[in-house]
């Protein structure tokens, strides 16, 4: 794998496969997400991972050294990309709801489990609601702009989490088609 | 009171005090129960890195709360209002009721 030159996309395949080849399983969330999704018109420099189940960090600071990565805080770097990997605690979960289904993505023999498009909507819309983060309005609307998304799923999401108004005005936004 | 559970007096206090309280910063805490600034910020840390909390700068200062996007949330708030129940009216208004709405700028306090 050349580090180097790789996308955010290729390298999120390559950490992924290399991971589940030594038995552990992650789920790509977060803004990565969202790069992807978009096709870089949002770039995220952070790769965050979501593990599948509980995992000694010890043993994830091992495998990551043998291909060039050194942990520096909670982050992992390597000398010859701008990319930051963090790995987060399972549960995966959008606010109070597991991630039931992940989405796939394949290059030739390899797979990268991440947030389905309606998921990573889910995930921007949880910043804005909780935060009030406008970034992540914006990140929400260019993805449910870019991709298939299920409205209703998120309505209904948006709904148990008690944010039912902030996801009207996220559906007005969406109508208007104004990205900015 | 939930020492059993959370297997450290330091973390049961900063949980407490966030849920009651809101925001809060290390310092705060730590002289709220003259505790050590480095094991409540141990505390915050490691609760920050499991999800249970959330922190943000605000000027030279990095406020934690309970992180609104942890999917055990409710859960645990439910576990510290029953905690805070059983503590004695004293403990409660020392800690636990601390002014959070705004006090104009030059009002005696």
């Amino acid at each position: 794998m050349n580090i180097r030159n790789a996308s955010l996309r290729d390298l999120a395949i390559f950490i992924s496969n290399y991971l589940a080849d030594n038995q552990i399983e992650t789920i790509l969330t977060g803004g990565a997400c969202v790069s992807i999704y978009t096709r870089n018109k949002y770039l995220s420099l952070d790769l965050d991972f979501v593990l599948v189940s509980d995992t000694r960090h010890e043993q994830l600071k091992v495998l990551l050294k043998d291909i060039g990565f050194h942990q520096g805080g909670r982050h992992f770097r390597h000398r010859e990309t701008r990319f930051l990997i963090e790995f987060l605690p399972p549960p995966a979960s959008v606010g109070e709801e597991p991630i039931r289904r992940a989405a796939e993505i394949k290059k030739g023999t390899k797979t990268l489990k991440l947030l389905s498009p309606t998921d990573c909507v889910k995930d921007r819309l949880a910043a804005f609601y909780h935060w009030d983060d406008r970034q992540s309005l914006e990140q929400a609307l260019m993805v449910a702009r870019h991709n298939h998304v299920d409205e209703k799923d998120i309505e209904r999401w948006s709904k148990a989490e008690g944010k039912q108004p902030q996801f009207r005005f996220f559906l007005k936004r969406l109508k208007m088609g104004i990205v900015a | 009171m939930l020492e059993a559970i959370f297997e450290s007096p330091v973390k049961e206090k900063v949980l407490l005090f966030l849920y009651a309280n809101g925001e809060s910063y290390p310092r705060e805490i730590a002289r709220e129960y003259s505790f050590y600034i480095n094991a409540v910020q141990y505390q915050l840390l490691k609760l920050e890195a499991a999800g249970v909390l959330y922190s943000m700068l605000r000027g030279k200062v990095r406020l934690f709360g309970l992180n609104p996007r942890y999917p055990f949330k409710k859960e645990l708030e439910g576990l510290l209002e029953k905690a805070l129940q059983f503590y004695p009216e004293s403990e409660k208004a020392k800690h636990y009721m601390k002014r959070r709405r705004p006090r104009r700028t030059g009002k005696p306090l």
